[in-house]
């Protein structure tokens, strides 16, 4: 019986059934290559999975931080996504993403309608902060009893003159924080990208799409592509704000960093405006330098990618010792990913770069394209759960639509870098590495104890049961308060990280020497029972010995 | 303070199924399913393991959009189902959230069927209604306590034990707990026990189902225990189940407050050497004993922990004297520890929780009005239902020096500087969640050691330079250097020093006077700006307000606003490191009398600390009728005032709107309220003897050649000085399009009103935040611009 066997093995009928569909053993039959993925979780097993508005809000909406995003629901949904995830951003021109606003529903409010409530609330939160725009996001009762968010934000927009936008991201929403993310695309594609001020495209120019800047990553990334040479029009959504994305569509191409939570947004953008889109990946050493290089084949610029190299040349250098010491450290080492969507994937690049192995990666919210590519996308079929999330259709902005290449140069591009394209986390995996959808709390446990990874990066729900279990473990969603773990300079971070983790003093004394080794004893000559002090410790020469 | 009733900014409280979740952990192998979309379990997981550091596993029914129309029975019975066969726990509990609420699940009634089917089912299960919007997490908490009781079937027979009932204490204060019940021989039921499943050891293999916290079958022991005690101040007899256990099977109920105070310690030992376990051994000499009978004494370790922390008490009793604490968190958290610190003479200016309590006003009132016997004049704040902004106003309101409570107040702490007691949930930003103490002699006392030395520190750090600032002023010793004792002088019974002040106004001194009306360029007299005044009142079209206000020239401009106690701050500070600073100004970011209060303030505390400093203030007028006397009466002597129109008709083009007294005026009636308001200022400040002057930004196209009759206009008023500029277009602005003006056009316009008034020729474009001299500005160190109010 294999891991994956043994894992399932405990399940009822029913259940495994439905869960074997969702794991697989890289490198088998191609038949068996197909994963389930983006379906319900089984109620009562413990998923990792957070809801709608955790999607929407807390991930996509949050980071902005010129925005008021008011949560019109009890106190609770607020509350929990107030500064959990750790996209940091300068507070240089003010930022509201130290402060977590809501309409505190009460039970009256549930019984009589809050709508008269979140009016109040829009109106004492623009007295009093004087946003650049204004945003509602919706919990589950919100969407039960009825209040409509969107009328309020249209009365909103007429009275204050402010942009508002409202989203309706109840947390019973699809299947996961998926359905939130995408719901946020639509938002910000139907009413802010292509508002701004109709300049020329900025020559070089690009957007950051799906960068969260959890720990500075952003930052990072920004760095390195500014060094270069670069324009940096909006980051999507770390560290971002409303005012640049109105200008997002004044870049020349967008690079998709996450691709599960905005690629809606770069294939609108591409029907909407012309924009291209290529997939990126800034996390690890060699997964930066190809990024960096495929930007600037897409431009096709050879003082660019000239530049592209000593950039490059550069990092490396500065980074040289540092990269050695930490690869000999940590070669042979095994690793298990449990992020995301796509963290997942891009953590092995980085893991790679340093000899680590990845011997499981799991996704908690991502569809079949993140793991099988989008070559897949015409045969996912929809169920109830995906249909209840509104897709939307743009068409071409007669104004600001522009094409950089003809279809032929485009065509032309593909082969070489991936222009429009994902090819997912399978065929970047070993054989004999597992890929779970939705890995759950139990299925946890189970393949720690099977696989046996030294290192296993997750989050802070895992933690703690890893490191009771002896795995190092790293939480790929915080960072335990490090990072940046993107670019070369994050690379090295992100390896002393792990290093201290497999080299913590601590781990050396989890077996008490009591359990391992011959241990003096001291037998008291008296009956008199003494308290263990230290005298009794100190004085094993006359005492017997005796094995423990 | 502007109370927010509607929006709550920073809440202080989480919601109910938080609580339950919490109290289930004090039970022993028991899961919790939440009944809803699984967002609720994992953000509750995600916050309480971050604060434990220990696994926190809780399932959840996964309601989808078809259970939230069609009822999530199924979805729960599957959860039930899985969670048996994955874990195979002794007791389920079921929490429901928000949309399990809403829709009005039955979930009494479908736990009922589900047993019926299952009639081999093992694992007790007990459901607890805990919608988000009902309450915190502190009636979740004691809900659920109370139907873990109720639908347990209770076995009456008396079993000469004691119930004790907790809110949720730490783990390592249960374990005191615990130990310090059994020292007096009692043997007790603890409901809940978080001492282990939420502090747990490293172990090898993950126990998955925790054992530790109370068996079930404890729990069914309750309704023959000879006593309950509870230990919680603000309970509802509908919730409590120590009054479950008195009505139904006549258990006798006690209730004391967390035993923080050493009173309430003591509270808690006379209760507990009446219930009369195990008598101790030999007394000591030295023991107070005025609890009972001279048999039934705390035992003698108990003794000795209780003299040790009064004589801790009596060796830090000064600096505890100093101590200004606001505590806010759960109701009976903010009771203990207020209780902690009257009796340490420690004044609680602040005592706020998130949760909504009626009686909790009236308690606290009373415990603090014990200390306010010998602190003169206090007025803490104290409310329910309270959010961190109001926390935050009353904070700075009340001069607080120590914040206590959850982590949740690093943010006021960050941008106020007074320093944070962590010691309540949730602790996020800090490892040590499960250990903190509070509890018993040793425990309250642990929390008492904290709070003393934040305020040690905070004086340690400051004390000097707050002490310089207020009483050492560099002028006695240039006046009188030979005579060193009159280097300090109290500022309340400073020297006469108007004198000065007014030789310097009057002969436009360029070292003492004010850098703007001394009129000579190179001046050496320096000034600051305070930003302290956030708010505009009326929209010139040449600003772009976002968060600064760009309004008149450029200034406007701050990199933060700062509290008057701040501003403050950071006047003292700068009078250290920049010669010659004669004025302190107040010019934005918005609009200086659109923020009144803090504008005042300001220059209230700035003019208690400095009787000579010059004061000077920007403003377009609006508002100067009705504080200009209060100004006045501060000592305010320059003025400026923006006037760009003396024609409503003109002045229509440049303002979009005026808000005044709460009505929004547009076009000419703007302008026109504007315009009147300005000029009744500026008369009455030439009554009061101020040094005027006028701002006139340079609109091409819409006001140059209106600018001479401005200065008629203005002359006329008293205005000594006028300043005419050039707009800075700013992106965005209504009058961007117009562009600068041509600075040639400037000096020309300059030349021909000089006839009228003497011209500055030497503006700076200052920022609302600059310091030192004109066009040498002095940049401040960072830890000066800490104490950001926005």
């Amino acid at each position: 019986m294999d891991a994956k066997d043994k894992v399932l093995d405990k399940y009822s009928a029913k259940v495994y059934k439905n869960r074997k569909a969702h794991i697989l053993e890289v490198g088998q039959a191609p038949e068996e290559q197909e994963i389930a993925a983006n379906t319900r979780s089984i109620p009562g097993i413990m998923t990792n999975r957070g809801c709608c508005y955790a999607g929407c809000k807390g991930v996509v909406i949050g980071p902005l931080k010129d925005t008021l995003t008011i949560v019109h629901g009890p106190i609770g949904c607020s509350y929990y996504a107030w500064g959990t995830r750790r996209n940091k951003a300068r507070a240089d021109e003010g930022s509201f993403t130290q402060y977590c606003f809501s309409t505190d529903l009460q039970e009256t409010d549930i019984v009589f309608g809050g709508e008269k409530k979140l009016r109040q609330a829009i109106k004492e939160g623009l007295e009093l902060f004087k946003p650049r725009a204004l945003m509602i996001c919706s919990t589950c009762p919100v969407g039960l009893i009825g209040d409509d968010i969107h009328a309020v934000a249209s009365e909103t927009e007429a009275e204050y003159g402010i942009p508002c936008i409202a989203f309706s991201c109840e947390g019973y929403k699809g299947v996961s924080q998926s359905a939130g993310h995408h719901i946020a695309n639509n938002g910000i594609m139907r009413k802010v990208i292509g508002t701004g001020d109709k300049i020329p495209r900025v020559k070089h120019s690009v957007n950051l799409l799906g960068e969260y800047n959890i720990g500075g990553d952003g930052w990072e990334t920004e760095r390195l592509l500014k060094r270069v040479g670069y324009d940096v029009i909006a980051v999507l959504t770390g560290d971002g704000s409303y005012e640049d994305l109105t200008k997002a569509d004044r870049a020349e191409l967008n690079l998709v960093q996450c691709h599960r939570s905005i690629n809606y947004i770069a294939e609108m953008m591409k029907t909407k405006f012309g924009t291209d889109w290529v997939k990126v990946n800034f996390i690890g050493i060699d997964a930066s330098i190809q990024s960096l290089r495929d930007v600037a084949e897409y431009f096709g610029d050879e003082e660019l990618k000239k530049r592209t190299e000593e950039v490059i040349e550069d990092e490396l250098a500065e980074i040289a010792e540092e990269r050695d010491y930490y690869r000999e450290k940590l070669t042979g080492k095994t690793a298990a990913l449990y992020v995301g969507g796509s963290r997942s994937h891009h953590y092995q690049y980085l893991l790679k770069d340093f000899g680590v192995k990845t011997v499981l990666a799991g996704h908690e919210f991502a569809h079949r394209d993140d793991y099988e590519g989008r070559r897949v996308i015409p045969d996912i079929k929809e169920d109830a759960d995906s249909k209840n999330i509104e897709s939307i259709t743009v068409e071409p902005d007669k104004e600001r639509y522009e094409d950089k290449y003809t279809e032929a140069e485009r065509e032309k591009l593909r082969k070489v870098i991936p222009l429009e394209d994902y090819k997912g986390i399978i065929p970047d995996m070993e054989a004999g590495g597992v890929v779970v959808d939705d890995l759950n709390h139990y299925e946890t446990e189970a393949f720690l104890a099977e696989l046996k990874p030294d290192i296993f990066l997750s989050g802070v729900k895992d933690k703690y049961i890893l490191q009771k279990s002896g795995a190092v473990s790293r939480q790929l969603h915080s960072y335990d308060y490090s990072g940046p773990y993107a670019g070369f300079r994050g690379a090295i971070n992100f390896a002393r990280d792990i290093a201290m983790g497999i080299y913590a003093p601590a781990w050396k004394y989890v077996t008490p020497p009591w359990k391992t080794e011959p241990v003096l004893q001291a037998a008291f000559v008296n009956d008199t029972p003494e308290p263990e002090t230290a005298d009794a410790a100190d004085a094993p020469k006359e005492s017997e010995v005796t094995n423990a | 303070m502007k109370n927010f009733v509607n929006l709550n900014v920073n809440p202080c409280k989480m919601c109910m199924p938080m609580g339950s979740i919490t109290a289930f952990y004090g039970v022993s192998k028991c899961m919790t399913i939440l009944h809803g979309s699984q967002g609720c379990a994992t953000y509750i997981r995600r916050h309480m393991a971050t604060h434990f550091n220990e696994p926190i596993d809780v399932a959840s029914s996964s309601l989808t959009e078809e259970g939230a129309v069609f009822g999530g029975e199924k979805n729960l019975i599957k959860g039930l189902d899985n969670l048996i066969k994955l874990y195979d726990p002794e007791v389920i509990g079921i929490s429901t959230t928000c949309l399990a609420e809403t829709i009005g699940e039955d979930t009494e009634g479908i736990v009922a069927r589900y047993r019926e089917a299952r009639p081999d089912l093992r694992a007790r299960i007990v459901t607890v209604q805990s919608a988000g919007y009902a309450g915190t997490q502190f009636e979740g908490f004691f809900r659920t306590l109370r139907a873990l009781v109720e639908q347990t079937e209770q076995d009456a027979t008396p079993n000469g034990r004691v119930n004790i009932v907790t809110g949720q204490i730490s783990p390592a204060d249960t374990r005191w707990l615990k130990g310090f019940v059994a020292a007096h021989g009692i043997d007790a039921i603890f409901l809940p026990d978080l001492s282990e499943n939420l502090d747990g050891g490293h172990a090898e293999v993950y126990e998955r189902l925790p054992s530790g916290g109370t068996p079930i079958a404890d729990v069914a022991k309750m309704a023959g225990a000879r006593a309950t005690v509870e230990l919680c101040t603000f309970y509802d007899e509908a919730y409590s189940p120590g009054a479950f256990l008195n009505n139904h099977f006549g258990v006798p109920l006690f209730r004391a407050a967390l035993p923080t105070s050493l009173k309430d310690v003591d509270a808690l030992a006379g209760i507990l050497v009446g219930l009369g376990g195990r008598q101790n051994a030999a007394p000591t000499t030295n023991a107070k004993s005025n609890v009972g009978a001279a048999c039934s004494r705390p035992p003698d370790a108990v003794n000795r922990a209780r003299l040790r922390r009064l004589d801790a008490m009596v060796d830090s009793h000064k600096q505890n004297a100093q101590a200004r604490a606001a505590v806010f968190g759960e109701p009976d958290f903010v009771y203990a520890t207020c209780r902690l610190l009257v009796e340490n003479g420690a004044m609680p200016v602040v005592a706020a929780t998130g949760s909504v309590c009626p009686d909790f006003r009236e308690k606290l009132a009373e415990v603090i009005a014990e200390v306010q016997g010998f602190h003169l004049g206090e007025n803490p704040f104290i409310a329910d239902d309270c959010d961190f902004t109001q926390i935050e106003t009353a904070a700075l309101e009340q001069r607080a020096n120590v914040l206590i409570g959850s982590s949740d107040g690093r943010r006021i702490s960050e941008k106020t500087g007074i320093p944070l007691v962590r010691c309540a949930f949730p602790i996020h930003d800090h490892v040590g969640g499960q250990r903190v103490r509070t509890l018993g002699y040793e425990g309250g006392l642990m929390l008492l050691d904290q709070v003393t030395n934040a305020v040690i520190s905070g004086v340690e750090t400051t004390f000097r330079e707050e002490l310089k600032g207020r009483y050492y002023h560099p002028s006695d010793s240039d006046h009188d250097a030979s005579s060193a004792s009159k280097v300090l002088s109290f500022s309340g019974q400073a020297r006469e020093s108007s004198k000065p002040r007014e030789t310097a106004l009057q002969a436009g001194d360029p070292v003492k006077g004010h850098p703007c009306f001394c009129g000579c360029e190179g001046a050496r007299a320096a000034r600051i700006h305070l930003p302290v005044a956030a708010g505009c009142n009326i929209q010139c079209g040449y600003c772009v307000r976002k968060y600064d206000c760009v309004n008149e020239s450029r200034p406007g401009v701050t990199s933060g606003v700062l509290t008057p106690e701040a501003a403050l701050a950071r006047y003292l500070a700068a009078r250290e490191t920049i010669e010659n600073l004669n004025v302190v100004g107040i010019a934005g970011p918005g609009d200086a009398l659109a923020s009144p209060a803090a504008t005042l303030e300001t220059l209230r505390l700035v003019r208690e600390a400095d009787k000579d400093v010059l004061f000077c203030l920007s403003t377009n007028g609006l508002a100067l009728p009705e504080h200009i006397d209060a100004l006045a009466a501060l000592g305010l002597t320059h003025l400026t005032v923006t006037v760009n129109a003396v024609d409503p008709k003109i002045g229509a083009r440049i303002y979009q709107h005026v808000d005044y007294r709460g009505m929004r005026l547009e076009g000419e009636a703007g302008a026109a309220a504007l315009l009147a308001n300005k000029f009744a200022g500026l008369a009455r400040a030439k009554a009061l003897g101020m040094q005027i002057k006028v701002n006139t930004v340079l609109l091409p196209g819409v006001n140059d050649a209106h600018v001479p009759e401005i200065m008629r206009a203005v002359k006329e008023t008293g205005c000594v000085l006028s300043n005419i500029m050039p707009m800075i277009p700013v992106e965005g602005s209504a009058l961007a399009h117009l562009g600068k003006a041509d600075l040639a056009e400037v000096d020309r316009l300059r030349a021909l009103c000089e006839a009228d008034l003497p011209q500055m020729r030497h503006c700076a474009h200052c920022r609302a935040d600059a310091a030192g001299p004109l066009g040498h500005d002095v940049p401040l160190p960072s830890a000066l611009a800490e104490g950001k109010a926005s």
